[in-house]
């Protein structure tokens, strides 16, 4: 028989890289998650080379021009801005074109802004006021050239933006936002909630089913009869009215999740507990006087404890679900990006009519695979403890 | 035996009075002011005045509580603050709509689910028996908005076979045939996403209680009296699923409207379940209260349907839950 | 006749080989009984479940069944299914959750009749009582579930379910155990009257060896899968000419001298 190792398993290695995105992934990029770095429904940069992608160049004192190649047709968008501390009198922003022609585009002052665009800039470049500001001005292939040029002291940061329509691994949102950064930000969000939500309900239902096993009479029956309640009910509509009557915050959500998913963990504990109360062991640690509390902290928690492990895995991917489920619906924090958030507005925000694929991808998929890794991990932890369960579903 | 179904009853009743008191409870906790969202800030107060007194939220709250109690029986829920118009109303032109998507789609996929199940468990290790195991797999783990959002995109904006949207075309097609078809056609979508996503589960649960079912010596006796395999499998094996099988469906009759929610909101049907969700995000009490009130309905019906269906087609239920519990 | 031939039956999982038979041979006429006795393990049940083709797919058999000169272990199935039952019954243990729970006793009679003699609903009901009195039992009775019958009752009602289709082998798996001692007469008293009152051929596995012994008309002795010892009873119970017989024998002398 083949032994498996925890190494072995693919669902390990899912969630070691997983948690560690979630970690230091937010060093991957330069700008935060939530920041505009591109124009909407941008795509992926690997999905159709014949589009410009978008380029960024930044200009200081120090590198006072940027080289841009250009060989495609001429970007959505050409946008510079001045992040001055002061106006910079006798200095000017320049454009050249391949061929050598300068065009100016502003005098270099604090807080100036140039869009292709805008009507008066056309008016200055001296265009009819239906033109493409960005076709004229990229109207060639070759390398252009952004420049500061002038005399006299200047300190601050010019910065150009051509959106070509292309942009990082998972292009943008509805608001040009990063969908890579806003996938990696998301998942802490399920994984923070999911753990948390399953920890705090683990507690919950190993609390009750201890007692509810070992002191047994009213107590065991009372709390029998509300676990059968709870599972009877339907679950999703009671998250929604209590995720409306106590606010949308992300630790409201956990302990709503983790008041309505300690039911079979209760069940589980009770069973166990039953079963091992009535060993030889513990009647005679009850002979010899040792109190309940003891015999349950010492004696019977940790018999359980194994078995606790594989169940709290197992019931880590229906915390995120339902997370995703609530976020999905907008009855989450809108500042708090999450996965279901992101699928929430890709779903209002026209991805049908931007045909905007990509912005459900990721999300979804990274729902679906942080679950199904939960679940084989659960699968492993449960045979480990229960070797008859061998060869299960996904090995 | 009389006195297990009178409690089995009682206990119903009780739980239906305290969802009554929680709903009453619940919604009067929600935070904003109930009349904020139908009263126009340059309301005078007069008016304001008026309005409260027409949704009755101007009396002493014991006598807003009898009286809900009163109409709540009565299926009278008052007047939507959204739509201004009667709960009852609006829920008679919904409810259709959602039976109609949980009761084929829950069907489909019960049905489906079941014979790959039986299949799964008469032939151990084959390929169906994995398909079986992954798709149960998925089910519990795939998020179904995505699923159904996934197929939204490919089989209605990028190849338009399906409708993007609604119960039915706007403005719907004149005459009872092409009616229906339209119909037909706004449902086939979120019912395939369903029973797709449905599926699984149940061929998982029916292939782990028919492994079990077959590995019984009364099947090995069955077997061993010169029945022919479909007898043994129909007659024998498959009157042992029936029971815990019909159990599950009604017990999972309340759980599916949770799908309902989601479904109806990725399709934008005109069902309770987004109706529900409009509800309790714009603090509509009346509607949500009235949505709580029918899903509590449901869930306790459909307990109790299964208790009694269990003790119909599996007769040692009938001593045993009589004695015990 | 029955007639088993140099079986041999291995049960194979993926991490060992278990040989279960080796080597047995067995004859069962008609009209007489044979008794297949030995401690628990030994493999008699193996014996008797292989005659009718029920061993489990893990096990793999050689040798040969032969019923009336047609070898059996080469049979498919549907031709097994025209053998089960019509010509070879089986009473099973008693332990044995023999009958479909949700179905009652009397359904599993009248299914068999319905099946193999192709009479009809009303048909096989009329003969359910007659059945039943055949194994002393009320032919009211047949109408309650398996789960509201005492152990006796329920293995009388296997035994009316075996005679069903007046079958002229029957093969009894343990048929007293878990019965308290006076129904355990009562049943091989009927078992005895079937083999000479209607002529049927039995095969009767026990490790009840003095219960056997006092019952059949051959004795036949297994341990770890060999047939040890074969013979009238009265010879093997007095003369055992086999070691381990020897030992079995003895154990009971001093039982029975005990006070």
């Amino acid at each position: 028989m083949r032994r498996r190792t925890l190494t072995r398993r693919w669902s390990f290695w899912c969630l070691v890289l997983l948690a560690a995105l979630a970690l230091f992934g937010g060093r991957l990029f330069s700008a935060p998650p939530d920041a505009e770095v591109a124009a909407p429904f941008s795509k992926p940069f690997w999905l159709d080379r014949s589009l410009p992608p978008t380029v960024t160049a930044d200009l200081t004192p120090d590198a006072p021009s940027a080289e841009i190649p250009w060989s495609w047709g001429a970007p959505s968008r050409f946008f510079v801005a001045a992040d001055m501390v002061a106006d910079a009198p006798g200095r000017t922003i320049l454009w050249t074109k391949p061929g050598g022609r300068t065009v100016e585009i502003a005098p270099l002052k604090k807080g100036v802004e140039r869009d292709g665009r805008d009507m008066a800039f056309k008016r200055a470049l001296g265009l009819p006021p239906f033109a493409d500001g960005a076709a004229s001005l990229l109207d060639e292939r070759g390398t252009y050239r952004l420049s500061v040029d002038g005399q006299g002291p200047w300190e601050g940061t010019v910065r150009l933006r051509l959106d070509g329509g292309r942009w990082g691994l998972f292009g943008t949102d509805q608001r040009g936002r990063d969908i890579a950064a806003l996938f990696v930000a998301g998942i802490r969000v399920s994984l923070l909630v999911g753990i948390m939500a399953t920890l705090i309900a683990t507690a919950l239902g190993t609390t009750v089913g201890l007692a509810a096993g070992y002191l047994g009479g009213w107590f065991d029956s009372a709390a029998m009869r509300l676990v059968d309640l709870l599972l009877s009910i339907p679950m999703l509509p009671i998250l929604m009215a209590l995720a409306a009557i106590w606010g949308k915050g992300l630790w409201q959500l956990v302990l709503i999740l983790s008041i309505f998913s300690w039911m079979g963990t209760a069940r589980t504990v009770r069973a166990m507990t039953l079963s091992l109360r009535d060993t030889a062991y513990i009647e005679d640690l009850r002979g010899i006087g040792a109190p309940t509390a003891y015999i349950l902290r010492r004696h019977l928690l940790p018999e359980t404890l194994p078995l606790l492990l594989a169940t709290m895995t197992l019931g880590v991917p229906g915390a995120i679900l339902s997370e995703a489920g609530l976020s999905f619906l907008g009855l989450s924090d809108p500042r708090v990006i999450s996965w279901g958030r992101m699928l929430h507005e890709a779903q209002t925000f026209g991805t049908f009519t931007a045909g905007a694929w990509w912005m459900l991808l990721p999300p979804g998929l990274g729902i679906a695979v942080l679950c199904l890794a939960f679940l084989d991990m659960g699968k492993y932890l449960e045979e480990r403890t229960d070797p008859r369960l061998r060869g299960g579903a996904l090995s | 035996m009389r006195s297990y179904w009178a409690r089995r009853v009682g206990s119903s009743v009780l739980i239906l009075a305290l969802v009554l008191v929680l709903n009453f409870v619940l919604f009067r906790m929600m935070p904003g002011d109930p009349v904020a969202s139908i009263v126009d800030p340059k309301f005078s107060p007069e008016a304001k005045a008026r309005l409260m007194e027409v949704y009755g939220l101007d009396k002493p709250m014991l006598t807003q509580f009898a009286l809900y109690v009163k109409s709540s029986l009565s299926f009278d829920f008052g007047i939507s603050f959204l739509t201004g118009r009667p709960v009852a109303d609006e829920l008679r032109s919904r409810v259709p709509n959602t039976v109609a998507l949980l009761g084929s789609s829950l069907l489909l996929s019960a049905l489906l689910g079941t014979w790959l199940g039986i299949q799964a468990a008469r032939k151990r290790g084959g390929a169906l028996e994995r398909l079986v195991l992954w798709g149960g797999a998925l089910s519990y783990s795939f998020p179904s908005f995505f699923f159904q959002l996934m197929l939204l995109m490919v089989f209605a904006a990028a190849i338009p076979i399906f409708p993007l949207r609604g119960s039915l075309s706007v403005p719907p097609p004149l005459g009872g045939a092409a009616l229906f078809l339209d119909y037909v056609w706004h449902l086939a979508l979120p019912v395939l996403s369903q029973v797709l996503l449905g599926f699984g589960g149940w061929a998982l649960y029916v292939r782990n209680l028919m492994v079990k079912i077959l590995g019984e010596d009364f099947i090995l006796m069955a077997r061993g009296r010169g029945l022919p395999e479909r007898r043994v499998l129909r007659g024998h094996a498959f009157r042992m699923l029936l029971p815990p099988l019909l159990t599950i469906l009604l017990l999972s009759l309340p759980g599916v409207v949770s799908g309902a929610v989601l479904t109806e909101t990725v399709f934008s049907l005109h069902g309770v379940g987004r109706f529900l969700m409009e509800a309790v995000t714009g603090h509509d009490y009346p509607a949500a209260g009235a949505s709580f009130f029918l899903l509590a309905l449901l869930t306790v019906a459909s307990t109790l349907a299964s208790d009694l269906l269990y003790g119909v087609t599996d007769p040692r239920v009938r001593l045993e839950r009589g004695r015990g519990r | 006749m029955i007639a088993v031939r140099n079986l041999s039956v291995t049960y194979r999982s993926s991490e060992r080989e278990k040989r279960a038979v080796l080597g047995v041979d067995l004859a069962v006429e008609r009209g007489r009984m044979v008794a297949l006795a030995g401690e628990s393990g030994s493999g008699k049940s193996t014996v008797l479940m292989a005659i009718p083709g029920l061993l489990p797919a893990t096990a793999a058999t050689s040798g040969e069944i032969l019923l009336d000169g047609r070898d059996l272990l080469t049979c498919s199935e549907a031709e097994l299914n025209a053998v089960r039952w019509r010509r070879i019954a089986l009473v099973p243990q008693g332990a044995m959750n023999s009958f479909t729970p949700v179905l009652t006793v009397g359904r599993h009679v009248e299914e068999v009749l319905e099946v193999h003699l192709g009479l009809s609903k009303r048909e096989a009901r009329e003969r359910i009582p007659a059945l039943f009195a055949l194994a002393g039992l009320d032919g009211g009775l047949a109408a309650r579930y398996p789960h509201e019958l005492s152990g006796g009752q329920k293995q009388r009602s296997a035994i009316a379910l075996a005679l069903a289709c007046n079958p002229e082998y029957l093969l009894c798996d343990e048929p007293t155990t878990a019965l308290d001692v006076v129904t355990q007469r009562d049943i091989v008293v009927t078992l005895r009257r079937l083999v000479d009152e209607q002529g049927v051929g039995m095969l009767l596995v026990s490790h009840d060896l003095p219960l056997a012994a006092s019952v059949a008309d051959r004795l036949c002795i297994m341990k770890d899968g060999r047939l040890v010892e074969e013979g009238e009873p009265r010879t093997v119970v007095d003369h055992p000419g086999n070691p381990h017989t020897r030992a079995l024998v003895g154990a009971l002398r001093e039982l029975e001298e005990a006070p």
